[in-house]
């Protein structure tokens, strides 16, 4: 694992099948929108020791005609919603930030809970990224700071404190540890 | 310290193991590593998108 500079890491590794999956989503994705990778598949991808049976992906708030042409491209590709399969109600869930669920083929799992940015820590997260380097693809992941701020003070659960410890680890004396504090107390202003 | 604590510090004690190993040696080496974890847990995941729509109809 290279940091080459300060928002961009070089991961050489031998891909995985949730690996594959998401480049698969990403690919589309891309097409149609920016994007932001963030939580339990940030912590994997940069080595973490664990599985996870989704990845949470954000993005900004689009138009229906531009998310309607985002899930024809994904349903060519194979990919299906869990909640709804017209387009127009899939949209309805987008919509009012509720997240939705895309899998592939006759899988639930793994699956993609896309989300629509629903206040300052997304929009910062979508803002302030990294890009990961993964052979001749790229993943766009959130800042790390926040990605540890959010793990230790919102959701806390002992898997994400692990997330967080190794991400801390890896990252070392590049993280910042002024960001990670304001971040902590913005995230204690959103979510108490 | 109770156990749940004692074993919460065992598991954190193999993160730094492993976070150090990850930083100490090539992407492949722990890439591979990592991939039977991954791939044999979404291997054995064993709903379908049948047996899900089943599920939610219900």
């Amino acid at each position: 694992m290279k940091f080459l500079g300060k928002n961009v890491i070089k991961v050489d590794r031998e891909l995985s099948d949730l690996d594959r999956f998401t480049l698969d989503f990403i690919k589309i994705l891309r097409k149609h929108t920016t994007y932001v990778i963030v939580s339990g598949y940030v912590s994997i991808l940069l080595g973490r020791a664990r599985s996870s049976e989704d990845v949470d992906i954000i993005i900004p708030r689009i138009d229906y005609p531009n998310f309607s042409n985002l899930v024809e491209d994904l349903k060519d590709a194979s990919f299906w919603c869990l909640q709804a399969e017209r387009k127009k109600d899939i949209y309805e869930y987008f919509k009012d930030r509720v997240a939705v669920r895309f899998a592939k083929r006759s899988n639930v799992i793994p699956n993609i809970e896309l989300k629509c940015a629903k206040n300052k820590a997304d929009n910062i997260a979508l803002e302030d990224t990294i890009t990961i380097k993964v052979g001749r693809s790229e993943l766009i992941i959130s800042n790390l700071e926040l990605q540890v701020a959010f793990k230790e003070n919102v959701l806390k659960s002992p898997k994400d404190l692990e997330d967080a410890r190794h991400l801390r680890n890896i990252a070392g004396g590049r993280l910042d540890g002024n960001k990670v504090r304001n971040y902590k107390r913005m995230l204690n202003e959103l979510y108490g | 310290m109770n156990f749940t604590d004692e074993n919460q510090g065992e598991r954190m004690k193999f993160v730094d193991i492993w976070s150090k190993y990850v930083l100490e040696h090539d992407d492949k080496n722990w890439s591979k590593q990592q991939n039977i974890i991954i791939n044999s847990s979404l291997r054995t995941a064993h709903m379908n998108k049948k047996q899900y729509l089943q599920m939610m109809k219900k």
